[in-house]
């Protein structure tokens, strides 16, 4: 494997046509990753010191760490506590809020090879397993429930990312997983992340329900933003992607060990807008 | 004078009658209290070292010319190897040795659980050994793994006969009482989670194996290592100077111990076997899950007539049956009593001693049975314990060596006392509340343990034992021993230990014996030195002597060292010698989300002598927080069809973080047992842990009017007894409509 640390986002653009690549900036999640061999490039892109980073006004670097965000004053409530509330210090001190965008499940069976439907396979196995951690939402052809917690506020506050390519709404930037296309988000390869657009709010939170009081994945994210009479929520931990509750949490078909978390997030949606009241 | 005794031995539950030499043991115990040394609280002395990171742990043993082990572990629950081709691992790039089924124990194609090891191969750098254990050609015959313990008990899959235990008449107890109540308990598999993995690194000096090991028993490891290789012990030499941590999980030499020698061996050079976090996930032993059938009965005025457990141990593919039904035999005088104790045999990883093995299960069960019952008697729970409280053992009416349980429930009232303020400082959606429970167990170590002291006139001593401390702080508990019988500072005294070839005999570091063994044998031993440095002085200075320090006769000795002997004495015949404890759990739940907070937990907690005050407190917050991972967020899963493995890694597998940790108020009674050694001082590693969960537990029920009674108790299992509560009518509190 290699390691690559182009100059420029022109000469980026050129390596990725070489294909097989994968990018590094924090490494939180490309470092465990590439160590267990779920993903196996041949060449790692290091763009650390190629994309933006900071805050200015209601632009986000993508390369911000989760660290900066969560003491920045410029940032909205529910960005800086679902910042807060993620992962350790440490952690927060190096890994970006574009890496977070783009982190893969924490479902046990996909984190250890097995050959679940995510990968192309035949079965979903967290379904018919062990599942207490899994989606209750869209979760008929793959069960897994996407981890980020920052990923469900940028979504409630209607955020936009500007890549390399295009500009999208965040919720845009994910998809759920059919057996026709197994990604779970519509960047392309060679695609970079660059910056993030967060429109001000009102009034926004973020809250989370996990296993311990700090450093565990959400099993219940909440994320409120309300401006003027209207307030949207967004979850983490409840779908394979960041879930915009435009409809009711009735539609959710949770598995038998998982209704639990139905409860929890209709307390948790409750409290949030609640909060944001 | 060395004599030859048989004594009783015990070692967590496990009892047997043993001959043993002991020597003389005249000396009379210390009055009560602090003394110049001796229960005064001292930082460690190799503290600083192992902040540092100057320490030398098995992690950091490095050799010239050494090379890097990686096992080969079955990916399958139960298969057995057909077929297997290590040719290809040894061509591959470093690879300096490859060893198969058959070629060092524990290496077996029989495959009875996910991590049975099978193959190692070691080369010039880790990541070579591991890259080439994928080459390794396996064809495996998977078989239909036994998951289930309760198909396992249908089917008789049992690692040993029922155990059961009889006392008095269960049916006229159960006719006698009042109130019954009965209820199922259930416990999960947790992990040890040692800081250092398990590992040993072996190297062949001549014809001499020395093994450097993370591990609690040094001379359990020459032992076993001499036997499976047919070596004399002589010329196995076992070293643990630093250890990262065992918890029960580090009793036996272990696969990686056979790996690195027989790769040794083969090698002729230094062999590393360590395992991964992600092995010792998997095949480095587990508490293991339990099932708990219970029923108590009582009289209307909180006198117990009955009590009775159907307890099975999902223990795995092998281990040991741990005393699950220990608590109710041991902590109430009740007359009526029967257990029933299964071991299952599933192709689950084989169970190894944790911290208390059986005793923090059992007490999970049977203390909050006890609030249970408390509730249906309407009883305060304290005054439940205390009518029920047990003077002589009430396994057979032996007395207690010593027992002042009662001055823990005296001492824990005031903590108590803080429910009615804790409950009133409840809102709408958190509830808070108070609970209690009790600990028994054992702790009082035994015979044998020897230590020798070395003693110069520059006043300073090395005491020299072959014992390993296991993180806990024994050399400074040895050391403040020692100084405080020769009347020098704990600074002067030097504890080299964990070293087969360079010290006595010394116990396995379980059962809380480690204090309680060694230390008489380390008193014993500097009372030797003592006498003899008094007798040469007397031939000097005359009879006179006896009224100085001994720090003043010390010139005598010139440049002569004085060696004093000492060993570890026998327990005391007829008695039943055992440690006890109680703690009071505090806690917040939200009743909408299910979260749980531990706000504080008051520990009070007997063990007979304090030496080292700090060090106690230690290993009590240790246990706390160890505790509360078991009540509220670890637990090993295992996929339900194939039996491996799922949680392998720390963002899976949720020990608690310091955020979890509560106010922790701990108070020792700190009165010597009067008839156990010349010390009177019993082993405080294990008791902490027990009484954890089920204080939480019963603490949760008077918060929430529920009855958690499964661990872990995770959000899930909140929320489903907070909705029974409601259904039964019985919440404090209706969560508000959401």
């Amino acid at each position: 494997m290699e390691l690559l640390r182009p100059s420029s986002l022109d000469e980026l653009e050129r390596l990725d046509e070489a294909g097989d690549t994968l990018l590094l900036a924090g490494g939180t999640e490309v470092v465990p990753l590439l160590r267990e061999g779920l993903v196996r490039p041949g060449t790692l892109v290091d763009v650390a010191g190629l994309v933006p980073r900071g805050v200015e006004g209601t632009r986000i670097g993508a390369g911000a760490t989760l660290a900066e965000l969560e003491v920045d004053p410029q940032v909205p409530e529910a960005l800086r506590e679902a910042c807060r509330l993620a992962a350790s210090p440490q952690l927060r001190n190096m890994g970006t809020v574009a890496g977070n965008l783009l982190q893969a499940t924490r479902c046990w069976y996909w984190r250890l090879g097995y050959p679940c439907r995510l990968r192309g396979g035949e079965r979903c196995h967290a379904r018919d397993g062990e599942h207490r951690e899994h989606a209750i939402l869209a979760n008929g052809f793959c069960a897994s429930a996407h981890p980020s917690d920052v990923a469900a506020a940028l979504v409630a506050l209607g955020a936009t990312l500007r890549t390399t390519r295009r500009e999208l709404p965040v919720r845009d930037l994910y998809r759920v997983p059919t057996e026709s296309d197994l990604r779970t988000t519509v960047l392309e390869p060679g695609e970079v992340a660059l910056e993030l657009d967060v429109p001000p709010a009102d009034a926004s939170t973020y809250l989370k329900a996990m296993d311990r009081k700090r450093f565990a994945f959400a099993l219940v994210g909440v994320a409120a933003v309300r401006r003027g009479g209207e307030t949207t929520v967004a979850l983490a931990g409840v779908a394979p992607v960041p879930w915009l509750l435009d409809g009711s949490l009735d539609e959710a078909t949770p598995l038998p060990g998982n209704a639990y978390k139905l409860e929890l997030a209709r307390a948790l949606v409750a409290r949030a807008r609640a909060a944001v009241a | 004078m060395a004599r030859l005794i048989r004594t009783e031995k015990e070692v967590e539950g496990r009892r047997e009658d043993v001959w043993v030499v002991v020597e003389e043991d005249a000396l009379e115990q210390w009055p009560a209290g602090p003394r110049s040394v001796v229960g005064r609280p001292a930082a460690r002395a190799d503290g600083l070292a192992r902040a540092r990171g100057e320490a030398r742990y098995t992690a950091d043993v490095r050799f010239p010319g050494m090379l890097h082990a990686a096992v080969l572990r079955s990916p399958h629950a139960r298969a057995r190897v057909r077929r297997i081709e290590l040719a290809p691992a040894l061509e591959a790039p470093g690879v300096r040795g490859a060893i198969g089924p058959g070629d060092a124990p524990e290496l077996s194609p029989e495959c009875e659980h996910e991590g049975a090891a099978v193959a190692a191969v070691c080369a010039d750098t880790p990541a070579q050994a591991r890259a080439a254990l994928a080459l390794v050609e396996v064809e495996w015959e998977v078989l239909e793994p036994l998951l289930d313990p309760e198909l396992a008990v249908e089917r008789g899959s049992l690692l040993e006969q029922p155990r059961r235990r009889d006392r008095g008449d269960l049916e006229r107890g159960l006719a006698e009482a009042d109130a019954v109540v009965e209820a199922t308990y259930r416990t999960q598999v947790v992990l040890h989670n040692s800081m250092e993995t398990h590992q040993t690194v072996c190297r062949w000096e001549g014809d001499v194996l020395e093994v450097y090991t993370s591990t609690q028993y040094v001379w359990g490891v020459r032992e076993e290592v001499a036997e499976a290789l047919g070596l004399p012990p002589d010329k196995v030499r076992v070293v643990c100077e630093y250890m990262g941590g065992g918890f029960g999980s580090k009793n036996a030499a272990g696969d990686y111990t056979f790996v690195a020698a027989e790769l040794a061996r083969r090698t002729g050079r230094p062999v590393r076997c360590a395992l991964t976090r992600r092995e010792e996930h998997v095949a480095a032993g587990n508490r293991n899950a339990t099932t708990q059938r219970l029923v108590a009965g009582a009289r209307s005025d909180g006198t117990l007539t009955a009590l009775s457990g159907e307890f099975v141990n999902a223990v795995g593919a092998s281990g040991w049956v741990s005393m699950t039904e220990g608590p109710m035999l041991m902590l109430y005088a009740c007359p009526n009593v029967r257990t029933t104790l299964l071991g299952a045999k599933l192709n689950l990883p084989p169970a190894k001693a944790f911290r208390a093995p059986g005793f923090v299960e059992g007490t999970f069960g049977l203390e909050c049975l006890l609030d249970e019952l408390a509730a249906k008697l309407e009883l305060d729970p304290l005054e439940l314990r205390l009518r029920n409280y047990a003077e002589a053992d009430p396994g057979g009416g032996r007395p207690f060596s010593g027992k002042e349980l009662a001055e823990c429930y005296r001492r824990a009232r005031k903590h108590w006392d803080r429910r009615h303020e804790v409950r009133a400082r409840s809102t709408a959606t958190v509830k808070r509340g108070v609970g209690l429970a009790s600990q028994v167990w054992f702790g009082a170590g035994g015979p044998p343990s020897y230590a020798w002291i070395r003693v110069g006139s520059d006043a300073r001593a090395t005491v020299v034992t072959a014992m390993q401390d296991v993180g806990t702080g024994t050399k400074t508990t040895l050391a403040m021993v020692a100084a405080e019988e020769l009347g020098i500072p704990v600074e002067h005294v030097t504890v080299a230990a964990g070293d087969s070839l360079r010290g006595p005999y010394a116990t396995l570091s379980a059962g809380s014996s480690t204090t309680p063994s060694v230390a008489p044998a380390v008193r014993a031993a500097a009372a030797d030195a003592r006498r003899q440095i008094v007798d040469l002085a007397r031939q000097r200075y005359g009879e006179d002597v006896q009224d100085f320090d001994l720090a003043e006769l010390l010139g005598v000795l010139g440049n002569a060292q004085i060696l004093g002997t000492g060993s570890r004495g026998p327990n005391p015949a007829g008695m039943t010698a055992l440690t006890f404890g109680v703690q009071v759990a505090e806690v917040a739940v939200d009743v909408e989300t299910g979260e749980v907070t531990v706000e504080r937990i008051a520990a009070v907690h007997d063990v007979g002598r304090v030496i080292n005050p700090l060090g106690a407190s230690s290993q009590v917050e240790g246990g706390i927080v160890q505790g509360i991972g078991h009540t509220l967020s670890e637990q090993r899963l295992a996929d339900p069809e194939t039996g491996t493995i799922l949680t392998r890694s720390f963002d899976a597998y949720r020990m608690p973080t310091i955020a979890d940790v509560p106010e922790i108020v701990t108070e020792l009674v700190d009165v010597p047992d009067a008839q156990l050694t010349n010390l009177g001082s019993k082993g405080i590693g294990e008791p902490p842990i027990i009484p954890v969960a089920a204080a939480i537990a019963n603490a949760i029920r008077d918060a929430t009017g529920a009855d958690v009674r499964s661990l872990p108790i995770t959000r899930e299992e909140m929320l489903r007894a907070l909705a029974e509560a409601r259904e039964k009518g019985r919440a404090r509190g209706a969560p508000a409509a959401v």
